[in-house]
């Protein structure tokens, strides 16, 4: 209590003030930037810097895996650093929690400043019950990516926008070679490919409101059954025995998977790495099309010290145009931003050809079902999940054994 | 027991009188099982260096190859240009170096006291120090990481060096060590007038050098291969240990098991050159401290 | 006691003891304690802490995920002590024998046991894929064909136990070999008058004798083995489908990944007790049998 107290009248300060205080030095902590990007990282702030003199930004990076596992640490000791990057699932469970600090005043007293530069989809998902605890700092979304050369080698059409999961089922067996090693398709059997998969055939794990966990209708049954079959019964996708501890995304590269659902975070892996012919294209659905969405934000702590400047440093990491164009021609994740222009240099970019594929997933993007105990919530399904995949229960018993799992969490 | 022989040399190097000319069958038997279990033991580290020499296209491929064709240095080279891997090493050796000193220090001279000074309360606190081992470090690492904040260490060399130069188990052994130690040339120097101070720093830590050997050989793995505090205690690349630092070659979506390799080799060499430069201390150590 | 002897015992409880008392306090002692306190409160690490009892604790005692891991600890523990122990005792018997290049053996056997678990995790990680490994390539030559390993859930474990007896039985083999020093010869040089088989002379001396020694390493390996994680982690994670997700492992996940720092804590103090239980077991077996044999 007597922290929010503490906090507002420091937040009422650096309103009131009209400079912004000398020498102050903001925290920043980000996953995304080590180890690729940190030749970007630092002359985004060497430009944040020329631009806010006696602001200074010093930062820590830590592996994905182990990110929030510092995060939480540092944050329970109340040392959380001023600012910090969030996934969009992690966020929520910040922004419950009151670790964020609501960056909605220091917007509005802003004036020179429209939150117009954000596409609003990206930005909404990073407020909270009306508050903005965070700004949008990348977007990304998963699409199909195809090897052109064993589609020719088989004789098999090109992916198109219209194909459903029967083009898709019928292209894959064609494709599959399995004296060669070559599989046709891959889908990870997991939670976040199932909430997707699931949608491409009109279902979902909650109902609209989140009252009610619908995870094991009769479509859903279906959907998995899909997903289950195109590996043990079609046999057009490895199992994770066949794939032998090699990822998805490194079987594409070696020309072993034809056709490969993964993020666009991988098109610069792909362009220096994939040494054949590569596009993308939007995934079959089967009654609807439905892609993911995924979004990093950035976020000020709520016991930021300095909460103005680091809300300075928060703006001008997401939205500068420095900052921007770092960004797309690191390919550094795709910027949040709605201006077309700045975007250009990303689909100007010559491999893969149909780059404006990233663009149009957007209008049948899915966010994640995200709830409070949301990581319980992903390890209980994925359980589920596995062992569907894994033949010990059948998809249907998985999926009634999930729901009674997510029931307990609500 | 209370031979002193026996601390001079290994009692598995007797003299090997009773040993008779020429092979018996049963020696054969035996050669064969330990040259067998030998290579099992080995093959898997062949393994690794091998892989780390490889190219991707040569690591996936059926049958294994043991041997790599084409070798190549790359993956090493990979494993240099990803991070200031010299700084995390000199990071790595002078808080492994540190921490290991300091406990075997803080360990012997405690492991003595207890072994040797009756004092009200002795076994309640020896009960204390063995209570921290059972209790898993996922559950005090935040506790800890508060206290260090609490100090102001977070992201120095001594929050990174102190919490591993304590531990039960070093002080277990120790005593357990004294233990067994026969009080007779203790005695001697107590006749003499000497205190348990002096007793200590001049005649018992020299009597137990192989067991501080075995504590300071686990204790330097202990700290070389230390993860999840390092992890929260630093924030600056340049305190990053060799762990910390390597962990970022597994990536988040694709992992090159080559350079993964060429790293592992990297915080490999290290301790096993350590361990067979101690290897002779070792054994003779865990052959004497107080294993009953 | 005199009075100067009194002095001179409490300075050096304050030279030897203290220095190691204070550090033990600090970085370990008061953690330890912290966790306990936490156990009987609800903290998502990021809001305030709040009491409620013993609830954790009930809750823990009914949880399917903490009775899961349990069993797959235990099931653990059954694989790879028996393994550990009759393996280590075998070696060293064979590296008892008065052969050349013992010392050499000795030494190789020792080589896992100072490599990290990182290290080792990885390596047995690659060993055992079901089709680029050497385990499965080793057996294609014997003509089986090779489980999935990890990847397969009735077999995942074996694999982590597998590994776990590769890298520890050298540790356990040089704690018998000192073991094996302590019998005293006369003892086979009487059987070997009597006629004993070696097979008769290892039951009926050597067994015995080592009695201490077994139960000095099946109590360490079985503290260490209630807290299983590293090479878990690391090879599979917990899976497939929880067929190794072990106690620490579900601790881990509830303090840093579930936001349950109070309920990790219960676990783990629930974990204390046993562990604690089965070592005064251990030791109170012990006593007796060492009572019988006096």
């Amino acid at each position: 209590m007597l922290r929010r107290t503490f906090t507002g009248l420091l937040l009422a300060t650096a309103l009131v003030s009209p400079v912004l205080a000398e020498d102050v030095t903001i925290k920043y902590m980000t996953f995304s930037a080590a180890p690729n990007y940190l030749k970007e990282l630092d002359a985004t702030i060497a430009a944040f810097e020329t631009e806010h003199p006696g602001v200074k930004v010093t930062y820590e990076t830590a592996a994905w895996d182990a990110y929030f596992t510092k995060l939480q640490t540092v944050v329970a000791a109340r040392q959380a650093p001023d600012a910090f990057e969030l996934n969009y699932e992690n966020f929520v469970t910040y922004a419950e929690k009151g670790a964020l600090l609501d960056l909605g005043p220091l917007v509005t007293a802003d004036t020179g400043f429209d939150v117009g530069v954000y596409n609003p989809t990206a930005l909404a998902a990073f407020s909270e019950a009306g508050r903005q605890y965070g700004l949008v700092e990348s977007f990304s979304n998963v699409v199909l990516f195809y090897n052109k050369d064993l589609f020719d080698a088989a004789g098999v059409a090109y992916p198109k926008a219209n194909w459903t999961w029967k083009e898709e089922l019928e292209a894959a067996q064609k494709l599959t070679d399995a004296g060669k090693g070559v599989w046709g398709d891959f889908a990870p059997i997991q939670f976040w490919e199932f909430y997707k998969t699931i949608a491409q055939n009109g279902g979902a794990i909650f109902n609209a409101e989140k009252t009610e966990v619908t995870i094991d209708s009769a479509r859903n049954i279906e959907t998995l059954t899909w997903m289950v079959d195109k590996v043990n019964r079609y046999k057009v996708t490895p199992s994770d025995a066949e794939m032998a501890g090699q990822s998805s995304e490194d079987l594409f590269k070696a020309g072993k998977i034809a056709m490969l659902r993964t993020g666009i975070w991988l098109l610069g892996d792909f362009t220096e790495n994939a040494p054949f012919n590569w596009d993308i294209a939007l995934e079959p659905g089967n009654t609807q099309k439905a892609h993911h969405f995924f979004a990093n934000g950035v976020a000020v702590s709520a016991n930021s010290a300095h909460p103005r400047e680091a809300y300075e440093w928060v703006k001008f990491l997401t939205s500068s145009k420095a900052a921007v164009d770092l960004r797309i021609a690191a390919g550094w994740e795709l910027p949040a931003v709605s201006d077309p222009a700045a975007v250009q240099g990303y689909l100007d970019q010559p491999v893969p050809e149909s780059r404006e594929v990233v663009f149009q997933a957007l209008d049948t993007a899915i966010v994640p079902p995200v709830i409070g105990n949301w990581n319980q919530l992903t390890d209980a399904v994925g359980k589920e999940l596995e062992a569907a995949k894994l033949g010990l229960k059948t998809p249907e018993q998985a999926l009634k054994d999930a729901k009674t799992a997510i029931e307990a969490l609500m | 027991m209370a031979d002193m022989a026996i601390f001079a040399e290994t009692s598995m190097s007797r003299p090997t009188a009773r040993m008779r000319p020429g092979l018996r069958l049963s020696d054969i038997a035996t050669y064969i099982l330990l040259f067998a279990g030998a290579a099992v033991m080995l093959l898997p580290f062949a393994w690794m260096v091998s892989t780390s020499l490889k190219t991707t296209g040569a690591t996936f491929v059926t049958p294994p190859q043991l041997l790599p064709d084409p070798a190549t240095l790359d993956n090493y080279a990979k494993v240099f240009d990803s991070a200031p891997v010299a700084q995390f090493l000199l990071n790595s050796i002078f808080v492994s170096v540190t921490s290991t000193a300091l406990m075997v220090l803080f360990c012997a001279m405690s492991g003595y006291a207890f072994a040797r000074i009756a004092f009200k309360g002795r076994t309640v606190l020896f009960y204390a120090y063995l209570a921290t081992l059972m209790i898993p470090q996922q559950v005090t690492l935040t506790p800890l990481f508060i206290i260090m904040n609490f100090l102001g260490w977070t992201n120095t060399y001594q929050a990174l060096i102190l919490p591993s130069s304590f531990g039960a188990f070093g002080t277990f052994l120790l005593r357990q060590f004294f233990m067994r130690l026969p009080r007779e040339i203790e005695e001697a120097a107590f006749m003499d007038g000497a205190g348990y101070i002096r007793i200590f720093f001049t005649i018992a830590i020299h009597l137990a050098r192989p067991a501080l050997a075995t504590l300071g050989v686990f204790a330097f793995m202990a700290s070389w291969n230390s993860f999840l505090w390092p992890l929260i205690i630093t924030t600056d690349q340049s305190m990053m240990t060799l762990p910390l630092g390597l962990s970022a070659l597994q990536g988040r979506w694709t992992t090159d098991w080559n350079v993964l390799m060429a790293g592992t080799v990297i915080g490999t060499l290290p301790i096993i050159a350590l361990y067979v430069f101690a290897q002779k201390y070792i054994i003779r150590g865990l052959s004497h401290t107080g294993l009953k | 006691m005199s009075p100067a002897a009194d002095r001179s015992k409490y300075l050096a409880l304050a030279v030897l003891l203290l220095p190691s008392l204070i550090g033990m306090l600090a970085f370990l002692m008061l953690p330890v304690l912290s966790s306990l306190v936490l156990s009987f409160s609800e903290w998502d690490l990021i809001g305030e802490v709040t009491w409620v009892g013993i609830d954790n604790y009930v809750t823990a005692l009914s949880d399917p995920a903490v009775l899961g891991a349990l069993r797959n600890t235990l099931t653990f523990i059954l694989g790879y002590l028996p393994a550990v122990v009759a393996i280590a005792l075998g070696l060293a018997l064979l590296l008892n024998r008065r052969i050349k290049g013992r010392v050499v053996f000795r030494a190789i056997y020792f080589v896992p046991v100072v490599t990290s678990w990182v290290a080792v995790s990885l390596i047995w990680k690659w060993l055992l894929n079901p089709q680029y490994g050497l385990v499965n390539f080793a057996l294609g030559a014997v003509g089986i064909k090779g489980p999935g390993w990890l990847f397969d859930p009735n077999w995942a474990m074996t694999g982590i136990v597998l590994t776990s007896v590769w890298k520890d039985v050298g540790f356990v083999a040089v704690i018998y070999l000192a073991g094996l020093q302590d019998i005293p010869e006369p003892l086979y040089e009487a059987a070997a008058l009597d006629g004993a088989t070696p097979w008769q002379r290892f039951w009926s001396i050597t067994f015995p004798m080592l009695a201490p020694t077994t139960f000095f390493v099946t109590t360490i390996s079985l503290i260490s083995s209630f807290q299983v994680f590293d090479q878990v982690w690391i090879m599979t994670q917990g899976g497939p489908a929880g067929a190794t997700s072990v106690m620490i492992e579900l601790i881990y996940k509830n303090a840093f990944s579930y936001f349950r720092m109070g309920y990790a804590s219960a676990i783990s103090w629930i974990l204390f007790a046993l562990i604690f239980a089965v070592t005064i077991a251990q030791n109170l077996l012990q006593k007796r049998l060492d009572r019988s044999d006096g």
